[in-house]
């Protein structure tokens, strides 16, 4: 069923009503990236160690929230959640809505972030783990001093990704009846039929932010960067070109290791 | 002075070292020599537990500890006491070379940064690399890799410096100014173990050659007799295969 006549006004009018929920959106995914991180490093902990039963648990996981839609982990966990704690006797039938969605994006978010850090961790390269040692620092100060600052700056582009996607999947929050940036776009259609106008917007936003991380993580991954040679050190890295472009990153977002997923 | 006794060293069912008996006394430069995979690289890798020996001791500056069963304590303190340059450097590679022969001072034996800093600068001028304190590894050059790598060991003042093939890795152009700082730093009266296979710096340096072969030292002594006259059928060969005719007859 085709929407009402397009009307240049109702874009201009709709820009400040779906603003007015970004920071939902933003909430969503500042909250499931710093908890997914969390997740993330207690997931990859196991098979970096290579403890026996706790990995295979790891593996599963990472296996289970890569391999199904995250709009069905989404109703998974707002509809399954409740009926395993009520078998524990405990009454979640009034925790808010946003409390699954935020759960699961961290719980998703955190099985891309393990399969991160692990191969952060793995690209550095033994030898300097083991000069660590030789100079006399302890396993972890090999591993907070030496390890992790490279693993990082490694891992920054995937992570970047990784926050981009989240992003935009916090667009099928609305299927639960959130209200942040696509549910109130929904609703402003019910009203008023313009689909075009409203969709329109919302791909604007979107954007935009996007675009802005994109760019701040660029600036961020040349700065943690900087001991790798300075010419061609990131293109031989990532395959990435000089600058930040609107063609360069509809070509990356095309190939991103997770992608959005779209309904 | 360090001092290994009855080292031993399994690697699943295959015994790579067969007992290892080896002293060297402070000051002193013992060279290691032998074929590919005759366990050089691994004793070395015993002295500081960066491998676990199965069987022996290890002492270091009269601190000994017993291979069997030993504590976290006491691998960190045979560490503290020695220091490792290795074939590849391994340098810390988001560090610059100031940083990198920081770390283990400031990490390790909690000196205040500044005077870190003060004694870090010195060590690498030492090495030649007075104006290469803020350059990150990868701007520099194998041997000066390699330069920042022994300084990183000598800024510990630490009582062995254990080196690995320090020059196998580098270009043949580059050899010498890593062997230059390395007889430098030797004639210092720095307590030195160094696998090698530059037959001039071993006779040049050492003041005692090891010849090792499948997990055994099958000939040891002064330098000037063991190039001159090896005794054992294998050193013969080894050193045949290794040394120009030349240089061989001296
Ligand atoms: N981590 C390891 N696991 C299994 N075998 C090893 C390991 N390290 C060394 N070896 C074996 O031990 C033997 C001695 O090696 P190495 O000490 O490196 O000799 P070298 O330094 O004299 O060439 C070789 O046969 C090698 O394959
Ligand atoms: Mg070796």
């Amino acid at each position: 069923m085709p929407g009402a006549k397009f009307d240049l006004a109702y874009v201009f009018d709709y820009f400040p009503k779906l603003l007015s929920t970004l920071n939902v959106t933003l909430t969503i995914v500042g909250l499931s990236i710093v908890l997914g991180l969390g997740v993330g490093f207690l997931v990859a902990l196991p098979r970096l160690y290579k403890v026996p039963v706790l990995k295979r648990v790891s593996e599963v996981y990472v296996s289970f929230f890569r391999g199904t839609p995250i709009l069905i982990q989404l109703f998974l966990i707002y509809y399954g959640l409740p009926e395993i704690l009520k078998l524990a006797n405990v009454d979640v039938t009034r925790t808010p809505v946003l409390v699954f969605v935020v759960l699961t994006y961290s719980l998703h978010a955190g099985a891309f972030m393990s399969e991160m850090i692990r191969a952060g961790v793995a690209a550095v390269d033994r030898g300097q783990v083991e000069a660590a040692y030789s100079v006399g620092m302890t396993g972890p100060q090999a591993f907070v001093r030496i390890v992790l600052p490279q693993a990082l700056a490694i891992s920054l582009p995937v992570f970047a990704n990784l926050v981009i996607a989240t992003l935009k999947d916090t667009s099928l929050a609305f299927s639960l009846g959130v209200m942040e940036m696509t549910g109130k776009a929904q609703t402003l259609i019910t009203v008023g039929q313009h689909f075009v106008e409203a969709y329109l917007v919302l791909a604007i936003i979107y954007f935009v932010i996007s675009f802005a991380l994109e760019r701040l993580f660029r600036l961020l991954e040349r700065r943690l960067l900087r001991h790798e040679k300075t010419e061609n050190a990131d293109r031989k890295r990532f395959g990435r070109r000089g600058s930040p472009s609107l063609r360069g990153l509809l070509a990356e977002s095309a190939s991103l290791p997770k992608g959005g997923s779209g309904l | 002075m360090i001092k290994l006794s009855r080292i031993t060293k399994h690697f699943g069912r295959q015994q790579v070292l067969r007992g290892i008996d080896l002293t060297a006394r402070q000051g002193e430069v013992v060279a290691i020599l032998g074929p590919s995979g005759s366990g050089k690289t691994t004793l070395l890798r015993c002295i500081n537990y960066l491998e676990r020996p199965s069987d022996g001791e290890v002492e270091i500056g009269g601190f000994k500890v017993d291979c069997k069963h030993p504590s976290k304590k006491e691998i960190q303190t045979l560490r503290r006491k020695s220091a490792m340059v290795f074939q590849h450097y391994n340098l810390f590679k988001h560090k610059t070379a100031l940083e990198n022969v920081m770390e283990g001072l400031v990490v390790v034996r909690k000196l205040p940064k500044d005077e870190a800093r003060e004694r870090s600068a010195k060590v690498l001028e030492k090495v030649g690399l007075g104006a290469k304190l803020d350059a990150y590894p990868s701007q520099l050059s194998g041997g000066q890799q390699q330069r920042v790598g022994i300084a990183r060991a000598l800024a510990l003042e630490p009582e062995v410096i254990l080196f690995d093939e320090p020059t196998s890795a580098l270009d043949p152009e580059l050899v010498g100014e890593v062997l230059e700082v390395i007889r430098r730093i030797a004639k210092e009266g720095i307590t030195m173990i160094v696998v090698t296979h530059e037959m001039g710096f071993a006779r040049e340096v050492a003041n005692h050659v090891i010849f090792m072969d499948e997990g055994r030292i099958v000939e040891e002594g002064d330098p000037k007799e063991i190039f001159a006259r090896p005794k054992e059928e294998r050193t013969r060969q080894f050193l045949k295969r290794i040394t120009p005719e030349a240089s061989y007859s001296i």
